[in-house]
């Protein structure tokens, strides 16, 4: 299940368009992973280790935006998600990744680049873990 | 550990010949490389050397069958990822009318004969080929390149998530 990519990718106007479409989709995989924690009590390291990532993420994206001389973004609070499929989780979590793949061609300087890579592969991991996750439970059917 | 890691990563590297200045990239003995034509070849070369040695390891254990039936299909997916990074940089080498890198002769694999040594080779080859993806793609000059490289890097994450979850080593 290897992450081809997709037909018509972003291709964002400038990093500002680019961290703002990441800052949306973080705050999608969030509102899934609130209703996870709410009702899959097995599920809550798995959320508290992805939201640890998260945090040291959003301080990435804001060390980006001084060195690229762009206004700070405001974390707007996520509401709860309507159910914990997690076929819907994945959906979001790699809409994020592709989009941090996205937003690299649009940052312009190495060191930004290098902050959201390592970003990206926090969260392809992440994904990772989903996909193995929904093949354990359709393994237990 | 995070120190073993990295010698074996570089030996894996040195192995596959790769250049000073992409080898001090890995170790950190470099911090940037000028953005050219000339390092994005280097680049290219280097990931290429990663991705015929993941081809041959994976080849070689599918051949020994080596995998047991619940694994195999992660074997022949990761293959099919790397021949397809391998044909899509070769394709980029090519474009910019260079010569690509070819396979080496040997990769030592006639030690490989257990599942769990195949399992060990290939986790080995996909940390490295993250690792060195993960410090390469920074100094990218071509956008079109970049793009390319990081949804590579994607697959390579998870082929080493899939192999480390395999061996019991934590993955969240």
């Amino acid at each position: 299940m290897a992450l081809a990519p997709p037909a018509l990718g972003a291709d964002y106007a400038s990093a500002d368009e680019a961290l703002a479409a990441i800052e949306g989709l973080e705050a999608d995989v969030e509102r899934f992973l609130q209703r996870l924690e709410r009702t899959v009590a097995s599920s809550r390291p798995l959320v508290a280790s992805f939201r640890r990532d998260r945090d040291r993420h959003r301080g990435h994206r804001a060390r980006v935006r001084r060195r690229l001389g762009l206004p700070s973004s405001e974390t707007a609070a996520a509401s709860e998600a309507p159910d914990a499929a997690l076929p819907a989780l994945r959906e979001a979590q790699s809409a994020l990744v592709y989009a941090h793949a996205e937003a690299l061609p649009a940052l312009g300087d190495a060191v930004s680049v290098s902050l959201l890579l390592g970003d990206m592969v926090d969260l392809a991991r992440h994904l990772t873990v989903i996909d193995l996750w929904i093949e354990s439970e359709a393994a237990r059917g | 550990m995070a120190e073993a890691r990295r010698d074996f990563v570089l030996r894996l590297a040195r192995g596959a010949g790769w250049g000073s200045a992409l080898l001090g990239l890995l170790d950190g003995t470099v911090r940037a490389l000028s953005k050219s034509e000339e390092t994005d070849l280097a680049i290219l070369d280097a990931s290429l050397t990663l991705e015929h040695e993941a081809i041959a390891i994976y080849e070689a254990a599918l051949q020994r069958n080596l995998f047991l039936a619940g694994l195999r299909a992660y074997a022949v997916e990761f293959v099919g990822d790397h021949k397809g990074h391998r044909d899509t940089q070769l394709g980029l080498v090519e474009e910019r009318g260079a010569r690509p890198a070819a396979p080496l002769d040997d990769y030592h694999l006639e030690e490989m004969r257990t599942g769990d040594a195949a399992i060990r080779r290939c986790l080995e080859v996909e940390i490295a080929a993250q690792r060195a993806y993960q410090a390469l793609n920074s100094q990218i000059r071509t956008k079109d390149y970049l793009l390319t490289a990081a949804f590579i890097l994607v697959d390579e994450v998870r082929h080493e998530t899939v192999w480390k979850r395999v061996t019991g080593i934590r993955i969240y």
